[in-house]
């Protein structure tokens, strides 16, 4: 038995290394070398310079943000709206559950272009068109289907013997929330927030149309760069794309700390 | 179960409510302008589509490469699962499978293109071996007709997700069903068939429908790996949609409203081969 799942775990890692591991390895190893000449012979030469002319872009910098913030703002509207319906879809049973479910997940099956060029019009009329508010209206509707499906997993499996016990001991809803449910559903919400980030990083199209050229994001930096910029400079731009979701990350772990229970030395509240 | 507190339930749904709004505005919207016609309400814009030849082209072309993709992808997806669940929950599987999941579609497009585009690695290490003489003798595999491009980069895009699907499924699942089956004297296959299939299928008909209505109508990977012609249906509604004077509007949301019924028809098709019965049974147990 412990034979077999050793040399499964040898064949696993052949697989993912060819599937996923070799091409990120690549794109990081072609982020510090020069491009490949094709007439020339086997050899690279390390540079630093993609990642200099990356980060010697105004433009980069300030798409960071761009993207960094409105990637934020999505996460909390996000977390509110899968909190909500998570914690109503998996503790309550209601007339038409099943067809909200169905509604929730009916903004993924749709083609996103089609509701981005159906409410274009409508964001022109009220002001939001070409400004951030649009563009962060716009990235909900292919994240929060996902949000509301992951915490309102985290619900069912969280029971609601443990909220019970919460209610028992304290009626401040705010409370209990932030030192049962939250502290608990930790590992939930670390998913949604990731996920959610990479989403709404990803977003070229809709974000082109919505913002107009005015809400330079990450990816509204990107798709020019790829007619313009060499293989180094691309491949350390590919890069920073999967290091941001890692920063926003590291930040949200340090936000957690802050939560009751996390700290070892603080036993008693 | 709870039942009581109506106003709390419609309070905590409320959120959810005014987000639904918006996809569902959107969607309303591209269908109304779809059937206005020089200000009366008519199915001209329709007749118009569906006598384009690039209409046509595009719409059979998207499906090819989208049915392609997607099945690839489950079965893979599927394989890698069954076989390696184990190795998969535990930490370092997870963070593998989570990896190509951390970039965005563009950019394993961007990787796709860097390994196999005519003068990139796949071909410069065959150039190296002696294998070929030239870069131009390398197939073309990025930006081509058949769309193996795009297709790679989905396949590598999708089979993670697929994965982080079924992942809880195989590590929650009762496996001594398997093993029931094989003292009752069931095989290979009546063991996947009925002791596997009944959970996995749902779950992974829901992967399916949402990777082909994603791949269907997504617009970055078709940009940086498509070809000229013919042209995935979402790059043909930009095209319509920022055309010169807007005369062409019309057309692309009408192209996007039948490629949504499309989905619809086929996600509705799907859901009805697998077991229904099976699905609502399993439903409630797990």
């Amino acid at each position: 038995m412990m034979k077999t799942l050793r040399h499964k775990q040898i064949q696993f890692w052949v697989y993912i290394s060819i599937l996923f591991l070799f091409p990120v390895l690549f794109l990081l190893y072609k982020s510090f070398t020069l491009p490949m000449r094709y007439e020339t012979h086997l050899h690279a030469h390390f540079t630093m310079q993609g990642w200099v002319t990356l980060f010697s872009e105004n433009q980069l910098i300030q798409a960071t943000f761009v993207s960094l913030g409105i990637g934020a703002i999505v996460v909390i509207l996000n977390l509110i709206v899968g909190l909500t319906a998570g914690y109503a879809l998996a503790f309550y049973d209601f007339k038409g559950k099943s067809l909200l479910e169905a509604l929730i997940l009916f903004p993924i099956i749709i083609p996103l272009l089609a509701i981005t060029i159906g409410v274009h019009i409508a964001m022109i009329r009220l002001g939001i068109a070409d400004t951030w508010v649009g563009v962060v209206l716009i990235h909900l509707v292919p994240t929060i289907p996902y949000a509301v499906k992951i915490l309102r997993n985290g619900y069912t499996s969280l029971g609601t013997a443990i909220l019970e016990q919460a209610y028992v001991l304290g009626p401040d809803p705010w409370q209990r929330f932030l030192s049962i449910d939250l502290p608990l559903l930790k590992p939930a919400i670390r998913s949604t927030i990731f996920l959610t980030f990479v989403i709404s990083l990803s977003q070229y199209v809709i974000t082109a149309i919505i913002g107009g050229g005015n809400v330079v994001t990450l990816a509204l930096v990107f798709f020019p760069f790829l007619n313009s910029a060499n293989s180094t400079v691309l491949a350390a731009f590919s890069i920073w794309f999967a290091l941001l979701p890692f920063l926003f990350y590291i930040l949200i772990e340090l936000l957690f700390l802050l939560l009751p229970y996390q700290k070892p030395w603080r036993t008693r509240s | 179960m709870k039942s009581s507190g109506t106003t709390k339930i419609w309070l905590l749904l409320l959120p959810v409510f005014l987000f639904l709004l918006l996809p569902a505005y959107g969607l309303f919207s591209a269908l109304w302008s779809s059937l206005i016609h020089q200000g009366s309400l008519s199915l001209q814009t329709y007749q118009e589509l569906f006598q384009k030849e690039t209409f046509w082209s595009s719409l059979f072309y998207s499906l090819r490469i989208t049915f392609i993709a997607t099945g690839v992808s489950l079965v893979i997806g599927l394989l890698l699962t069954r076989t390696f669940y184990p190795v998969i929950n535990r930490l370092p599987g997870k963070l593998s499978v989570w990896l190509p999941m951390l970039f965005p579609h563009f950019v394993w497009g961007y990787i796709v293109l860097l390994l196999f585009e005519q003068s990139g690695l796949f071909s410069y290490m065959f150039h190296h071996l002696g294998i070929i003489e030239s870069r131009e003798s390398f197939p073309i595999l990025t930006n081509d007709q058949n769309g193996i491009g795009m297709i790679l980069t989905y396949i590598g895009k999708e089979v993670p997700f697929v994965v982080l699907m079924l992942l809880p499924v195989y590590v929650q699942k009762n496996h001594q069903y398997k093993d029931l089956v094989r003292t009752l004297g069931g095989g290979r296959w009546a063991a996947f068939k009925d002791a596997e299939w009944p959970w996995v299928s749902p779950i992974l008909l829901e992967s399916g429908v949402i990777l082909f209505a994603f791949i269907l109508s997504a617009y970055e990977v078709p940009y940086l790996l498509g070809a000229t012609f013919p042209e995935m249906i979402s790059i043909l509604t930009y095209d319509w949609f920022y055309a010169g004077d807007w005369s062409e509007r019309p057309l692309a949301f009408a192209a996007m409203i039948s490629t949504s019924i499309l989905i619809g028809i086929v996600s509705w098709g799907l859901y009805a081969i697998t077991n229904r019965k099976r699905w609502l049974l399993t439903k409630g147990k797990r």
